[in-house]
């Protein structure tokens, strides 16, 4: 066994699962602080990619300005979309709600396709591109930058939701609705932030793994494979699409590298169908147990 | 005086008028046989948008400019088509609505799935031959697909091609090696098994293959495998443009001296466009001139000039608009032949024309007189990126395959 290479591979693989987390805890915040599965997050990453594209190359705009503005720019978007198409669905059944995220999916690639033609892009670079050693072991730079940057605002989520009155109210309506209503806690604002954190999580994400691997109007599927991680790791657990992310990151690499490409997605689902198996509401997921 | 002045002017306006008047109705005297309709299930949505609009302007661009030479034969050429976002059952409910409505002599496909799956009802009503944006070997299986034809050569033959090139750059037997790199889809898998018996046949050693998924996020990985067997050259297949960028990109910040080859889809100017200068040195498998080759010839010449009549703001236009625009070339060179031997414009009779072609200047589109092999037009050249330039240059001869 060759573990400079196992080693190596390893590293890439928990540094793409970073990200995986990342874009997981834009599902996940969303979902917890709402009950909304939104299937239009992969579409939201591709927004605030195609915004970056649009300051860094098209306005060129310095990218550590364009970053910023792309990922404030995305989640805008998820804010608009919350109060315009989401909260007049409040109360109807939640395949409506999913139908309608699937149909902002489908708006929002329309709208790249329209503003950006269908052509693939590949975005400014912006990242250190000297590879990087942690000791012996190599990891390509985008991947290596990719994941501080994104590991900076997971940091900076967690303290938020520990610490800060916003994230204790969205805590606090994600665990019971209306013990929050009751307590004096605006609860449609909940909502509404839950949005906009959630897309800036997805936004940054997008940008980042766009950075790596491209930007065509279909980027947004990357979004529903890592519906695979959240469902590992549990809908409503923020700990659990961490661990989930990085794990299915490193999971699907060395499958990949030992395996064969062609491996990737087959060893992840095996994962995703032992764990629905073994436990249906995910690794972290909250166990909800309805009283008859 | 001045009144004798306005009516030779009235009489010279009135002659003027019907010398304008017949100029004008002669082209429509000569056009009044039925139309030839060309049939086109197109992605202009979809994930093959990027190239299906361009496809579409060759093809457009070809029909008007036909029609001003006369169409075929004096027949008028319609151009109909739909968008089918490149969903196969959309392509197929497009040929049987224009199949329907119109009946085309000739139909542009948008896929190999497509093609496929239309080839057993294409088959049954034999009046209609087909050809599009698909490469795949398996579109050249007279047996299966007898009204289909490849508008140049397939993948197997342009992974033959690449391998014939990296081949001749063994310097005193020292053989180069190489691995395969491609996408996890029945595109990216065609020319694999050919490619390595192609291989095994010049010497060539494959010394790796790796499979990605098609949209792939992070290569890292893949790019850590190339690095411990070090090819010589690296050929993509089944790509557009990610991931050969990271390929590239990373493989070269490891201090490889690898070269970097792909096959029509990933030989477009998108790739200098959106690469830069990493994109130097990239060669390509290429059966047509590019747009802003320096090569030349009546026909190169007659689709710049008609497509800088139909956009002039459009500039340099991609590989598949030329793709498009010889798929029209061929269909009319065959429907000619067709109707100059006096027989019925149907799909046996125009498969059999095609089969004919033999030593036929392209005018200036492919670089030498092509032979149609097998359905297919098995040439090619290998064109290199001069990144300073923004353009390929050809760093081989045109290679037609026996």
């Amino acid at each position: 066994m060759d573990w400079l290479f196992f080693g190596e591979i390893s590293l890439a693989g928990l540094a793409m699962g970073g990200l995986y987390a990342l874009i997981a805890l834009g599902f996940v915040i969303i979902y917890k602080a709402t009950r909304v599965i939104n299937f239009a997050i992969g579409e939201i990453m591709m927004f605030a990619a195609y915004l970056f594209l649009a300051f860094a190359g098209g306005m060129e705009m310095s990218p550590w300005i364009a970053l910023p503005l792309a990922v404030i720019g995305g989640s805008i978007l998820g804010g608009v979309i919350e109060k315009t198409m989401i909260r007049p669905m409040l109360g109807e059944s939640p395949i409506s709600v999913v139908m309608v995220t699937i149909g902002i999916a489908s708006i929002l690639v329309g709208l790249v396709e329209f503003v950006w033609t269908a052509d693939p892009q590949l975005l400014p670079n912006f990242l250190p591109r000297e590879p990087v050693f942690i000791g012996e072991l190599y990891l390509a730079p985008k991947i290596a930058y990719g994941f501080l940057i994104g590991s900076a605002l997971l940091i900076v989520y967690l303290l938020y939701f520990r610490f800060s009155r916003g994230g204790v109210a969205l805590r606090a309506t994600a665990s019971d609705q209306a013990a929050a209503y009751s307590m004096g806690i605006n609860v449609r604002r909940v909502f509404n932030m839950a949005w906009v954190f959630g897309s800036l999580a997805a936004s940054l994400a997008g940008v980042l793994v766009a950075a790596t691997g491209g930007l065509s109007p279909q980027f947004g599927i990357i979004g529903l494979s890592v519906l695979v991680v959240v469902i590992v790791g549990g809908l409503d657990s923020i700990l659990g699409a961490l661990v989930a992310g990085v794990f299915i990151g490193w999971l699907e690499t060395v499958a990949g590298a030992y395996l064969g490409g062609e491996y990737r997605m087959p060893a992840t689902f095996l994962v995703l169908a032992i764990i629905l198996v073994i436990r249906p509401y995910g690794l972290f997921g909250t166990h909800e147990i309805e009283r008859v | 005086m001045f009144r004798n002045i306005l009516e030779k002017g009235r009489r010279l306006a009135g002659l003027g008028s019907l010398v304008a008047a017949l100029t004008v109705a002669a082209p429509a005297m000569a056009q009044d046989k039925e139309p030839i309709v060309f049939g086109g299930s197109i992605p202009l949505s979809g994930v093959f948008a990027f190239a299906g609009i361009h496809l579409h302007a060759g093809l457009t661009d070809y029909t008007d400019w036909i029609n001003s030479q006369g169409g075929i034969n004096g027949h008028p050429v319609e151009y109909v088509m739909e968008d089918t976002a490149y969903e196969v059952d959309r392509s197929v409910a497009a040929f049987k609505k224009i199949s329907g409505s119109s009946s085309p002599a000739t139909y542009y496909g948008d896929s190999t799935g497509f093609m496929k799956a239309i080839a057993s009802e294409l088959n049954s009503q034999g009046n209609t031959l087909m050809s599009g944006a698909s490469f795949a070997t398996v579109l050249t299986d007279n047996e299966t697909y007898p009204y289909q034809f490849i508008p140049g050569p397939n993948y197997s033959q342009m992974f033959g091609i690449i391998l014939e090139y990296i081949a001749s750059q063994g310097e005193g037997g020292d053989m180069p090696n190489v691995a395969f790199v491609y996408s996890d889809t029945e595109f990216g898998k065609d020319p694999i098994e050919n490619g390595k018996a192609r291989a095994a046949e010049l010497g060539i050693e494959v010394v790796e293959e790796i499979v990605t998924k098609p949209g792939s996020v992070d290569v890292s990985a893949e790019v850590l495998k190339l690095r411990r067997v070090r090819p010589d050259y690296v050929v993509f297949h089944g790509y557009v443009l990610s991931p050969i960028n990271e390929f590239m990109v990373q493989m070269r910040q490891m201090g490889l001296d690898t070269q970097f080859m792909g096959t029509f889809w990933s030989s477009d100017k998108l790739i200098i466009d959106k690469m830069g200068a990493d994109a130097d040195g990239y060669m390509g498998v290429m059966p047509y001139n590019y747009y802003d080759s320096e090569e030349g010839g009546p026909m190169l010449e007659a689709l710049r000039a008609q497509a800088e009549k139909s956009d002039p703001e459009a500039g340099y236009r991609p590989t598949g608009y030329i793709q498009g625009w010889f798929n029209a070339m061929v269909w009319t060179e065959v429907i000619k032949r067709t109707l100059d031997a006096g027989k019925e414009l149907n799909a046996d009779n125009m498969a059999e024309a095609l089969a004919s072609i033999k030593d036929w200047d392209t005018g200036g589109i492919i670089g030498i007189p092509v032979t149609a092999k097998n359905m297919s037009f098995p040439v090619g050249r290998i064109w290199r990126v001069n990144a300073d330039e923004g353009r390929y240059e050809p760093v081989s001869d045109w290679i037609h395959l026996d």
